[in-house]
């Protein structure tokens, strides 16, 4: 087996042991297990970076072209957007009980795609627009994954206020952490859009063809741009906007990743035939 | 997006117009309609839906007849815009300019800007696909030398100077070690202002704001006819389609893009001799050397019901005998499409398109200032 599949399913495990740890953690109102999980996402953390790492170095293809690849970067972000948030601040520490899960279940899933890397990148993909165009997606998803992960915490502090809940944020900060991580969200995903239609615009000499990736990533714009548009002139905010984010990330995933199994190709546009 | 807070739509008692005006009334209704923060919420949710309908329900071509393309869709973008701008610009004149209100505004007007450069260049835009072999020059202004072509309304057709010439179809080209696959080498223009480059997947060639893209390339044979005597009689570049087998492998023939055919040959005398279908099948040994496959039919044979006068292979540059005459292909060239396009309206598009995102980012940053204030 190869050292990048090593590190695959070792980050996997850790994952998986981290997702296990937060759950455990809530139900039995353990503290001291969500610090292990914590600590496990971060273990865990080390072999993802080495897995990318080593299969970037391998074939000096950028490691995000496949689907598997998509998935594990963008989860490779989240993971890191997750841990920032937690060493720096110690504020929402069962954050996890979403976040885990979700980054073990779609490396789960990446597993099962993976392939070994590509000796060559097709010519269409050969562009530095598509640097800008992951990294605003992948860090657009860490971002709205972290959101609904407050979210979570929200409708969690609200309902119980005493226990390991105690020590979570007021309601009120929560909302607003949320909120500035949907923000975030919604400009990197703005980012994305813009460097895939200057992508677009370069191979193609059009940068908006209502092709399904793109309607998909116009998807994601839109329903964040709802969100906010919802807190900043309707005046919404907690519970409400709680469930959003929630309900939001299952949309996301699908607008991500589930394309492949909902229409023909992923990035059918760039696909050349003579 | 407003960032104020609950506000309610325009208090219409302070509308600046006198009322009782009928006039006054119904512009009155038509400003409070525009300025909905409701109205935005529905067209937003809409277009959502919409575009959820457009991916899921309907797909491809089938989202594209039905939503994408439809005048109503379109309506809903344009009145959202409308809607957006009134909205936002009625709720902001006036107001203090700090860093969150001009992230604001330049999020809200990049979508005004959007929608003028769409509508500038719809008017102005010219699109032509043109095809040529290797060593073919054909007339920009001409529109029988593209294969299809489109223009906006008030596009002046005298824009299309010059000429454009394929010199030559690079395969497996690279570039700093990259495999572009194929690259065109193309001359635009007209007499010493003419322009020569090279395009590929990722970089096109820009001719008076005329941009040439690659789309596709195929085989081109010149097909020679001869007497029974072995003097020349006719010849012509014919390009051939390259059909995907079910094996992935390529049929490289004449006919469609639907599948093979045969077409009357000679193709430009008024009198064609026969029909014939010619294929190609490269060998990998050499670059455009191989075999050529010819089938002849009888012309008053359209239906091909009766035994075809001939069939056949020869290798490239040898006789195929062919009733009473001989065919032969003499050369296999490249040919070459290309997208020309002309979109004046690109540069307002685009560039808005950063300035829509450096709103927000600006807005999003004056939104953290404030609050550690």
């Amino acid at each position: 087996m190869k050292f990048e599949y090593i590190f695959f399913w070792i980050a996997a495990g850790l994952y998986g042991v981290s997702a296990c740890s937060y759950i455990f953690g809530l139900i039995s109102k353990q503290e001291k297990l969500f610090t292990f999980g914590l600590y496990s996402a971060l273990a865990g953390f080390v072999p993802h970076l080495a897995s990318i790492g080593r299969r970037w170095m391998e074939t000096g293809i950028e490691p995000f072209i496949t689907i598997s690849e998509s998935i594990t970067f963008g989860i490779f972000m989240a993971v890191l957007i997750y841990l920032i948030f937690q060493f720096a601040t110690e504020k929402v520490r069962p954050l996890g009980v979403l976040i885990m899960p979700v980054a073990f279940v779609l490396m789960g899933w990446a597993g099962t795609l993976i392939k070994d890397a590509a000796t060559q990148i097709a010519p269409a993909l050969q562009s530095w627009w598509i640097w800008v165009h992951i990294i605003g997606a992948a860090t657009g998803f860490g971002s709205v994954l972290a959101a609904a992960g407050l979210g979570l915490m929200y409708l969690l502090k609200e309902k119980y206020s005493a226990g390991i809940y105690e020590k979570l944020p007021e309601p009120q900060a929560l909302d607003n952490l949320a909120y500035r991580f949907v923000a975030g969200g919604f400009i990197m995903y703005g980012l994305m859009i813009v460097s895939g239609a200057f992508w677009s615009n370069q191979v193609k000499g059009n940068y908006w063809n209502w092709d399904p990736v793109e309607v998909w990533s116009l998807i994601s714009w839109l329903t964040y741009g709802i969100y906010l548009h919802l807190r900043a002139t309707f005046g919404w905010r907690g519970r409400k906007l709680a469930w959003y984010a929630l309900i939001a990330l299952a949309a996301m995933i699908i607008s991500y990743w589930g394309i492949p199994f909902t229409v023909e190709t992923f990035h059918a546009g760039f696909r050349i035939q003579h | 997006m407003s960032e104020f807070n609950n506000i309610a739509d325009l208090d219409n008692s302070k509308f600046p117009i006198e009322p009782g005006n009928p006039i006054v009334a119904i512009w009155r209704k038509i400003h409070a309609f525009l300025t909905s923060a409701k109205l935005a919420m529905f067209l937003l949710v809409t277009i959502l839906t919409c575009c959820v309908i457009g991916v899921t329900i309907f797909r491809d071509k089938r989202a594209w007849d039905m939503i994408f393309s439809t005048l109503w869709f379109n309506g809903l973008l344009v009145l959202l815009v409308v809607n957006v701008a009134f909205c936002f610009f009625s709720r902001i004149w006036g107001r203090k300019l700090t860093l969150v209100s001009l992230g604001m505004i330049l999020f809200h007007l990049s979508f005004v800007a959007i929608l003028g450069g769409i509508i500038y260049n719809s008017l102005f835009y010219f699109r032509g696909l043109i095809r040529l072999t290797e060593g073919e020059t054909l007339p920009n202004g001409e529109l029988q030398s593209y294969d299809s072509s489109d223009r906006g309304r008030f596009f002046n057709l005298s824009k299309l100077k010059g000429e454009t010439t394929l010199i030559k179809m690079h395969t497996m080209y690279k570039v700093d070690g990259d495999d572009k696959r194929a690259a065109y080498e193309i001359a635009v223009g007209e007499g010493s202002l003419k322009k020569q480059g090279i395009i590929y997947i990722t970089k096109n060639l820009d001719y008076r704001g005329f941009r040439y893209y690659n789309d596709k390339e195929g085989y081109s044979l010149l097909i020679m006819l001869y007497d029974k005597l072995g003097r020349e009689l006719y010849g012509a570049y014919v390009p051939l389609q390259s059909l995907k087998q079910k094996d992935d492998t390529y049929l490289y023939t004449t006919g469609t893009k639907d599948g093979p055919g045969d077409f009357p040959f000679p193709q430009d005398s008024s009198k064609p001799l026969f029909t014939l279908q010619a294929a190609y099948v490269p060998t990998p040994i050499k670059e455009l050397s191989g075999d050529a496959f010819f089938k002849v039919w009888p012309l008053v044979d359209a239906r091909h019901e009766e035994k075809a006068i001939a069939e056949g292979k020869a290798a490239i540059g040898e006789m195929f005998d062919a009733g009473d005459y001989y065919l032969s292909v003499r050369e296999v060239r490249y040919w070459v499409g290309m997208n020309v396009r002309y979109d004046p309206g690109l540069p307002i598009v685009l560039a808005s398109l950063w300035v829509g995102l450096s709103g927000v980012v600006i807005t999003f940053i004056g939104r953290i200032l404030k609050r550690k204030k």
